[in-house]
């Protein structure tokens, strides 16, 4: 079988990455701020639509992970210019596997053509894996039997330091959504979205960096914390708090 | 032969504003009404969604500072409702920065306006973005409450040219009676290839037959103007004929099955209440409106199969033994059986024979799981849960709307349920609250 899939991105280290609820007036401020000492991210388009398939078995193996401080995520993202009604429709997706613990991350993706996304979930092609095993343990949840279960929203403005080691990003109208979804058979996608279970009300900081932030932005830092609403956890695991009827979880 | 269309005054354009400023929502109304608009203003994001919801305006104009919300949060809600994803929005704000624009055009909204705005730019805009809302939506056919049975079928043959209209009336006239003018549904409409229907010649049963050229082979649904147009005319309509009759044999069945609850374990009233409230879920979940129609039949028609089972059993009150609720347990096996000889009630089968499944295999009467489960019938396995939890039962009381879909939530948790479906039964019950 021939492989298509690329490698666009991995981490070699684990990444902090703290996400914060703040004003409309915080975030402006923070945005600022941090265009003064970063250029906008080339590779993201300023308020360009976020759309993020979380996948998870159907016995919440991933969530129950989460819970429990130490995940890997399964997602499909893509990106729009206005937002779309359908997930899994355009010519090519990401892939993303991401190791979520509490305090350090590390992410993996790849593009993949859309046409074969669902003969990855079904296991009858495997991605080539990447330095840090994330790839075996997607491998692991294929095994077990993974679904799309929910989707994320958002508008992104990213800040990001040319050599990646200070990203600063503001998400926007984050929502949630369901998926009615009932297999992963080719003819599943694109698969429209299902209602909006809820909307974060809002805007999503999220500060990520590497070894240490340097002196502005730990300044920034300490003042969105000081300012903000609250510290938020993984988005999947409001977005399922949220698909479940779960009590607000805490970061 | 001439189509002449029935002259009907177009009606006038409804604008809501959400401007919390009354000296410029004022100055807009005027301004809008001046130009034989409908106005409507709503002070917030909240009055305003509430006005875009109970009007279902052609046109939304929306300011972006709110006192409750902002207007990008206001466009996503209008966009993401199915009623009223299709009506046009128009930012108007004074934010002029790039990135306002971006963000408000990427919320989807048609258009965005700064302020202070011009009279005659903002007229013309509003004017391009309503022609294309326009041109975008076809029209909709209003069904009639009931058509009148005819010895001979109606055609109207709404063809360009008029060599082939003539021609397709010496052909049709024979079986046909030929509509002259509009204002009449007819059984039958023959339009050109890629041709609109014209919307005072049709309704929701009219057949539609498209005339292809000489040399073109027809598909589906296309005839050419010759010997076999007669033949293909007719088949069509009669296909539609007994589509009709069907609906009229699905209601027949319908009222059964609703007379034999009346003497079963469930309330009266029990089915249609699931109906609705399927529907209800299956369109928040966007689905299309033949899987409505099945999902309606089919959680109407679910429980027929307890027309098999002993009268005393159907009737028992309290707790049923093992080999009783084997027996009950056995009611859509029955449904299905009592079912399967109408072939066109075949697409509600497996909502009849596995609407008591669950995701995780431990329904009955297969133990059938996930992938197995059509999405249809997860929409009525939960409507029916839902309902069930709502009246009084002899072993249980009934609870609130809310309490019940927090009841499903936990069912969703332990994989019994379809989390889409119950995020959208969520959803409405959550709407119909904020509705009340």
């Amino acid at each position: 079988m021939t492989l298509t899939t690329t490698r666009v991105n991995t981490d070699n280290e684990p990444r902090k990455e703290h996400r914060l609820l703040v004003n409309e007036a915080v975030a402006r401020l923070a945005l600022r701020t941090a265009g003064t000492y970063l250029p906008l991210d080339r590779e993201d388009r300023p308020y360009q639509w976020s759309t993020t398939t979380y996948c998870d078995t159907y016995d919440w193996k991933v969530l129950r992970a989460e819970k429990n401080g130490h995940a890997t995520q399964l997602r499909l993202r893509e990106y729009h210019r206005t937002r779309p009604n359908e997930v899994l429709a355009g010519e090519s997706l990401f892939v993303e596997m991401k190791d979520d613990s509490p305090d350090a991350g590390m992410k993996e993706r790849y593009v993949v053509p859309t046409r074969e996304v669902m003969s990855y979930l079904r296991g009858e092609r495997t991605i080539v894996g990447g330095p840090n095993l994330l790839v075996n343990r997607m491998h692991e949840l294929v095994k077990i039997g993974v679904r799309p279960v929910v989707v994320t929203q958002y508008n992104r403005i990213a800040y990001s330091a040319p050599d990646g080691t200070v990203r600063i990003t503001a998400d926007h109208n984050l929502m949630y959504l369901a998926i009615p979804w009932q297999t992963n058979s080719d003819d599943a996608i694109p698969s429209r979205v299902g209602p909006v279970i809820e909307r974060e009300p809002g805007v999503i900081i999220e500060v990520k960096w590497f070894e240490a932030l340097p002196h502005w932005a730990d300044e920034l830092y300490g003042y969105i914390r000081e300012d903000m609403v609250n510290e938020r956890p993984s988005t999947y695991v409001v977005a399922m708090g949220h698909l479940l009827g779960e009590p607000e979880p805490s970061a | 032969m001439t189509l002449s269309s029935v002259n009907t005054p177009k009606p006038a354009t409804k604008v809501v504003v959400v401007e919390d400023d009354p000296a410029s929502a004022d100055v807009l109304q005027r301004r809008l009404q001046a130009n034989g608009m409908i106005v409507s203003v709503g002070r917030d994001g909240g009055e305003g969604l509430a006005l875009v919801k109970s009007i279902v305006p052609d046109l939304v104009l929306l300011d972006v500072m709110l006192p409750d919300t902002d207007g990008y949060d206001v466009c996503l809600r209008i966009k993401s409702d199915g009623n009223t994803a299709h009506i046009p929005v128009i930012f108007l704000s004074a934010r002029g920065e790039v990135v306002d624009k971006v963000r408000g055009l990427s919320c989807g909204a048609a258009d965005y306006v700064t302020k202070p705005w011009n009279a005659a730019e903002l007229l013309a805009r509003i004017d391009a973005v309503l022609a294309q809302a326009r041109s975008a939506r076809p029209p909709r056919l209003e069904k009639p409450s009931a058509r009148p049975e005819r010895v001979r079928p109606m055609v109207a043959i709404a063809l360009s040219n008029s060599v082939r209209r003539h021609r397709a009336q010496s052909l049709l006239g024979g079986t046909f009676d030929v509509i002259e003018e509009g204002g009449q549904a007819a059984d039958l409409v023959l339009v050109d290839a890629g041709g609109v229907v014209p919307a005072d010649l049709a309704d929701d049963e009219t057949a539609v037959l498209e005339i292809v050229g000489d040399g073109v082979a027809p598909g589906p649904d296309a005839a050419r103007l010759d010997d076999e147009l007669v033949r293909v005319a007719a088949l069509l309509v009669r296909e539609r004929r007994i589509t009709r009759d069907l609906d009229a044999a699905s209601d027949a069945l319908i009222t059964l099955a609703t007379a034999l609850e009346g003497h079963d374990r469930s309330t009266m009233g029990h089915s249609e209440r699931v109906a609705s409230r399927a529907v209800a879920i299956a369109q928040v979940l966007g689905l299309d409106e033949s899987a409505v129609r099945t999902i309606r039949l089919g959680a109407l028609l679910r429980d027929i199969g307890n027309a098999k089972l002993p009268p005393a059993l159907v009737q028992k009150q309290g707790e049923l033994t093992a080999s009783e609720r084997q027996l009950v347990e056995r009611h859509p096996i029955h449904g299905e059986d009592i079912l399967k000889g109408l072939a066109p009630l075949r697409s509600i089968l497996p909502i009849v024979r596995s609407h008591h499944e669950r995701l995780d295999g431990g329904g009955y009467p297969d133990g059938l799981r996930a992938d197995e489960l059509p999405l249809e019938v997860r929409v009525v396995t939960v409507a029916d849960r839902f309902e069930a939890l709502l009246v009084n039962r002899t072993d249980r009381r009934a609870v609130s709307e809310q309490e019940a879909v927090r009841i499903l939530q936990g069912a969703v948790s332990r994989g019994e349920l379809d989390p889409a479906v119950v995020a959208a039964l969520a959803a409405q019950v959550r709407s119909a609250e904020a509705n009340r």
